[in-house]
């Protein structure tokens, strides 16, 4: 449907034609788009190595003839499901470390049930990913391991980190992880403790529910789902759009609730108290000072990052005690930073090649 | 399907519209939600919306109490103790696994998949990394 002139200046009759096209297609595709279910996302093959009420940890099938010595541990945040990592094929952080040598196996977070509203920052740095390192090592036979931590799963990662300095991580990826909390902008001011009363919201809630997680993310930025959505039926033509657009709908709106306990702790000592920046956080009865984490260390930060600005994640580096460590500012928004477009082009192979060098 | 061009595309204008709208939009919300009063509003009703929950919930265990019935926190306890015996078998599950290691009576799963061998592409064409 282009014009035979090959001049610059395009036939009317064509651009008609292509109005008329998408506008028909659109009309066609819509309708599949309001009757069809959710798009399957996550469809690389894995096992399940291991579940334990909220914790689940998959080891996906590689897909190189010879992997990297080092296998990589992907820590999710706790708030999202770990299927961001693997949306569709093409679109699939894990596929294409998995096309790269890498051995990948994924933590991923189900809805904790109400009998776990007790599980605090302790379980997540000092038992949950403990024990699936263990099981990693076990399943690969090799003792050392890289970490992969998105968000919060960054900050889980990073107190593991500081916790056991004598374990065996050989690399941390952090991928847009806040360390200055009281850069949080306006999460930290609905939050503000004069007026948010954290202990009657878990104490009478216990779990803290996804409508509570989902209303906070979607405040930040209140136009952005309705404008999406006026965005993907002006694309509805477009099916490699459309699927972008559902898979990403479909992760947001299955945000999962909080354990209570661990909001609290997140409260109280990271929003309020700032103590991973100040290196006064306490887990499990240590310190948890950032500067005794003295493995190579890259951190990746989106610019236009409005649930983690920019302010808040960039202090990682001079914060760790690393000297092998390396910064990443990419255009993008916090999740566009790990699946979108510059995550294939730039960020992907950016981590990959990172790690490469540091997993033999 | 050919991607619209967008200087001629009759939609263009309505596309910069919806950006601009969001901004726009966004950028007031932003504005409002940032001060201390939104804060303390959203805060309120919130907290006004817990208060009641948990008189519901109160009243609901009175009256489960009153015809011998298991209220939620009953329950809760229940499955807190079932919580806990998992992680206690979580933990022994490991303890006896270091065992069998450490007696070398237990026959070690030589890993599977491929080898472990790869290289970086800087030691594999040579190049100093």
């Amino acid at each position: 449907m282009s014009s035979a002139s090959g001049t610059a200046q395009p036939d009317l009759g064509d651009q008609v034609r292509a109005a008329v096209d998408r506008t028909i297609a659109r009309s066609i595709k819509g309708l599949d788009f309001v009757i069809s279910g959710d798009p399957d996302v996550g469809l690389t093959p894995k096992d399940i190595i291991y579940e334990r009420g909220t914790l689940r940890l998959y080891h996906y099938h590689p897909m190189a003839d010879e992997v990297y010595r080092v296998p990589v541990l992907l820590v999710m945040a706790t708030t999202n499901r770990s299927y961001v990592f693997d949306l569709a094929p093409g679109q699939s952080m894990v596929e294409y470390l998995l096309r790269e040598g890498f051995d990948v196996f994924v933590i991923d977070w189900e809805k904790p049930g109400p009998e776990e509203r007790h599980l605090d920052l302790d379980d997540y740095t000092f038992d949950f990913i403990p024990t699936c390192i263990r099981r990693v090592a076990e399943r690969s036979g090799e003792p050392d391991i890289s970490l992969i931590g998105y968000c919060m799963g960054g900050v889980l990662s990073l107190i593991y980190a500081a916790g056991h300095t004598d374990g065996p991580m050989k690399n941390l990826v952090c991928l847009t992880t806040p360390v200055n909390w009281h850069e949080m902008g306006l999460m930290r001011r609905w939050t503000d403790p004069r007026h948010f009363d954290v202990d009657r919201i878990v104490d009478t809630l216990g779990v803290v529910p996804t409508e509570f997680i989902l209303a906070g993310f979607t405040m930040l930025r209140p136009a952005q789902r309705t404008a999406s959505r006026i965005r993907a039926w002006d694309n509805m033509w477009n099916d490699a759009y459309v699927r972008s657009y559902r898979s990403f709908d479909r992760w947001s709106n299955e945000t999962i609730p909080l354990a209570g306990e661990y909001f609290r702790t997140t409260m109280r000592d990271l929003m309020w108290g700032n103590k991973l920046h100040s290196g006064e956080l306490r887990v499990s009865g240590r310190i948890i000072d950032l500067a005794n984490i003295r493995v190579p260390v890259m951190h990746a930060i989106a610019e236009h990052d409005h649930i983690v600005p920019l302010t808040a994640s960039r202090p990682l580096l001079e914060k760790v005690g690393s000297t092998d460590k390396k910064e990443m500012i990419l255009k993008g928004g916090h999740v566009s930073l790990i699946a979108g477009p510059n995550a294939v082009r730039r960020m992907w192979p950016a981590v990959s090649n990172w790690l490469a060098e540091r997993s033999t | 399907m050919s991607k619209p061009d967008a200087s001629n595309d009759p939609f263009d204008p309505l596309r910069k519209l919806v950006d601009d709208v969001e901004k726009r939009i966004d950028g007031v919300a932003n504005k409002v939600m940032g001060t201390d009063g939104f804060s303390q509003a959203m805060n309120q009703t919130q907290n006004l919306g817990l208060r009641l929950q948990q008189g519901f919930q109160d009243a609901m265990a009175t009256h489960l109490k009153n015809i011998n019935m298991p209220s939620r926190g009953d329950v809760l306890r229940l499955a807190e103790s079932v919580q806990a015996l998992n992680q206690r078998m979580a933990r022994m599950e490991l303890l006896l696994e270091d065992v069998v290691r450490n007696t070398g009576s237990g026959q070690a799963s030589a890993p599977s998949g491929p080898p472990r061998t790869r290289k970086p592409p800087s030691q594999r064409t040579g190049e100093p990394t």
